[in-house]
């Protein structure tokens, strides 16, 4: 984010967020999205492309792009980067065999300088699955504590499934957010 | 799991409230930009002097600099946090300079930070410090009986295995899911294998399969099938992905659309799975009905109006009617 564009936000006040869904395909980026909203989750595709959601959350309006994550389109991430306060990176706990993929692919979008100011939520999802890794086990795989001294960044072990968890990850994500960005009144 | 939404949101409330009223009795806002330049500039002088001092004079221990690095990377935060409380009332000049002096101060506790452990910071170099030919992610040694754990050679925590059929050849491969609790099940590196998955699971992967057979009762997550050759798949799930296949005939029933990714030679059909309790299985997953979807496959590789080149629909003359695997012979537990 440039310097403009916060400068830009403080004097409008428009308590608007832009926040970046990303993660591998079939981690629920999708399903998390709708089930916040209040949507019905049962008969959803693979993302071809991008949704756009704006929601009210708390006082303020979340503009969540959710970007689809097969192997093919996982080159145009780059092009949803410009001006994200808040990045949402979506781990299939249960998918054992991808995390190095998974590793692989977060490693390459930290670098990204264009989200170096947005914070950072790591949704350990799919919780509900027996056989699941837990959000501390992911955080060791992801190698986390290495992280970017300067990142603002948290983990939460959610199901998109049955909604647990990720109340309590947007909540972290919007309150650091506003605390960079907003005046807090 | 609405009003469970709702109280949550409740208590959401309470605790902001909670918060906000704490916030303004403990801190004291600056009240003018005069008070808010002198705080910003003392702090930013400790700060400076205190990365400086740790360039000369710092512990030898790492965990201790580590310690002694968050310390300052905190102090920069609170800095951070002072400017946007004080925002509205300094004049744009001084948040732009205000904001320029945070990211020069963090661009010193970076170059602090590589100076004092340089080796921890950049992940990248660890892991191309252990990169090893043999644990390539792309490698293909269906042959390899530690292929699942050597794959995640490179990542700094060891993984557990999920429970699943692996390295068989010329096998039949049987599992009930009823009753037992597993939820994500795998089948990976087989050759030549028929295998029958009955019950209901919630997760299944899929993994280098060749000339195999693979019928299974209905999954209420997703299945995710990455490198196939010559197979058939009967299966019924909420979302089926396939990546990485060639020449395989899939029967599905979806609750929402099959996508192709790097797949060529792949012809679909509709579910044509039958078994002892199969109907009961069906309708506890929701997938008792028909959707269609088998026929509505999207190309991750082919983004046009045009059909795509890599799947057709399976002609009604070469499909099977039913394949019924309660009467089929042979078979062991293998679990």
């Amino acid at each position: 984010m440039g310097l403009l564009s916060i400068i830009r936000k403080i004097k409008r006040k428009e308590k608007e967020m832009r926040i970046l869904m990303v993660g591998l395909d079939n981690s629920g980026k999708t399903t998390i999205v709708l089930k916040i909203n209040g949507e019905d989750t049962s008969v959803i595709s693979p993302t071809l492309g991008f949704n756009i959601k704006t929601l009210t959350y708390q006082k303020y309006t979340l503009n969540i792009w959710d970007v689809g994550g097969q192997k093919t389109i996982r080159s145009y991430w780059r092009n949803y980067f410009e001006e994200t306060d808040g990045l949402v990176w979506v781990v299939d706990s249960s998918d054992l065999r991808r995390l190095d993929d998974c590793k692989m692919e977060l490693d390459n979008l930290l670098k990204e300088e264009r989200l170096s100011g947005s914070s950072l939520l790591i949704l350990a999802n799919k919780q509900d699955i027996k056989g699941a890794l837990t959000p501390e086990e992911i955080a060791k795989v992801l190698n986390l504590e290495a992280m970017d001294k300067t990142r603002h960044w948290n983990i939460v072990g959610c199901s998109a499934y049955t909604g647990e968890g990720l109340l309590e990850g947007f909540d972290w994500l919007v309150q650091d957010i506003a605390s960079r960005i907003y005046v807090l009144d | 799991m609405l009003e469970r939404l709702s109280n949550r949101e409740q208590i959401r409330l309470d605790n902001s409230l909670a918060r906000r009223s704490d916030s303004d009795s403990h801190s004291n806002l600056p009240s003018s930009s005069t008070t808010f330049l002198s705080r910003f500039s003392d702090s930013k002088r400790s700060i400076e002097s205190r990365i400086d001092l740790s360039r000369i004079d710092h512990p030898t221990d790492p965990s201790q600099v580590r310690s002694l690095l968050d310390n300052i990377s905190a102090s920069i935060s609170d800095l951070e946090k002072l400017v946007a409380e004080s925002s509205y009332l300094l004049p744009s000049y001084e948040v732009r300079s205000s904001l320029k002096t945070i990211s020069d101060l963090k661009q010193a506790l970076e170059t602090l930070n590589s100076e004092l452990i340089p080796r921890k910071k950049f992940t990248f170099k660890n892991k191309a410090a252990k990169k090893d030919p043999t644990a390539e992610p792309n490698e293909t040694t269906p042959e390899n009986p530690e292929s699942v754990s050597t794959k995640h050679g490179n990542l700094s925590f060891p993984v557990r295995d999920s429970p699943g059929f692996r390295n068989r050849k010329g096998d039949i491969l049987v599992k009930n899911f009823k009753g037992s609790d597993i939820g994500e099940f795998t089948v990976s590196d087989l050759d030549s294998c028929e295998v029958r998955l009955t019950g209901s699971v919630r997760a299944l992967f899929i993994h280098r399969l060749s000339n195999c057979k693979v019928y299974a009762g209905p999954v209420t997550g997703s299945v995710l099938i990455d490198e196939a050759d010559g197979c058939v798949f009967v299966m019924a799930s909420h979302q089926i992905r396939i990546h990485n296949a060639k020449g395989c005939d899939f029967y599905l029933r979806v609750r929402s659309r099959p996508i192709i990714e790097d797949t060529s030679g792949v012809r679909f059909a509709p579910y044509c799975l039958n078994y002892e309790g199969v109907e009961e299985d069906l309708k506890g997953a929701s997938l008792d009905e028909e959707t269609g979807n088998w026929a509505n496959v999207d190309d991750f590789r082919w983004l046009r109006a045009v059909q795509s080149p890599n799947w057709s629909v399976l002609p009604e003359n070469e499909r099977f009617e039913v394949v019924n695997i309660s009467t089929l012979g042979g078979g062991t537990d293998g679990n």
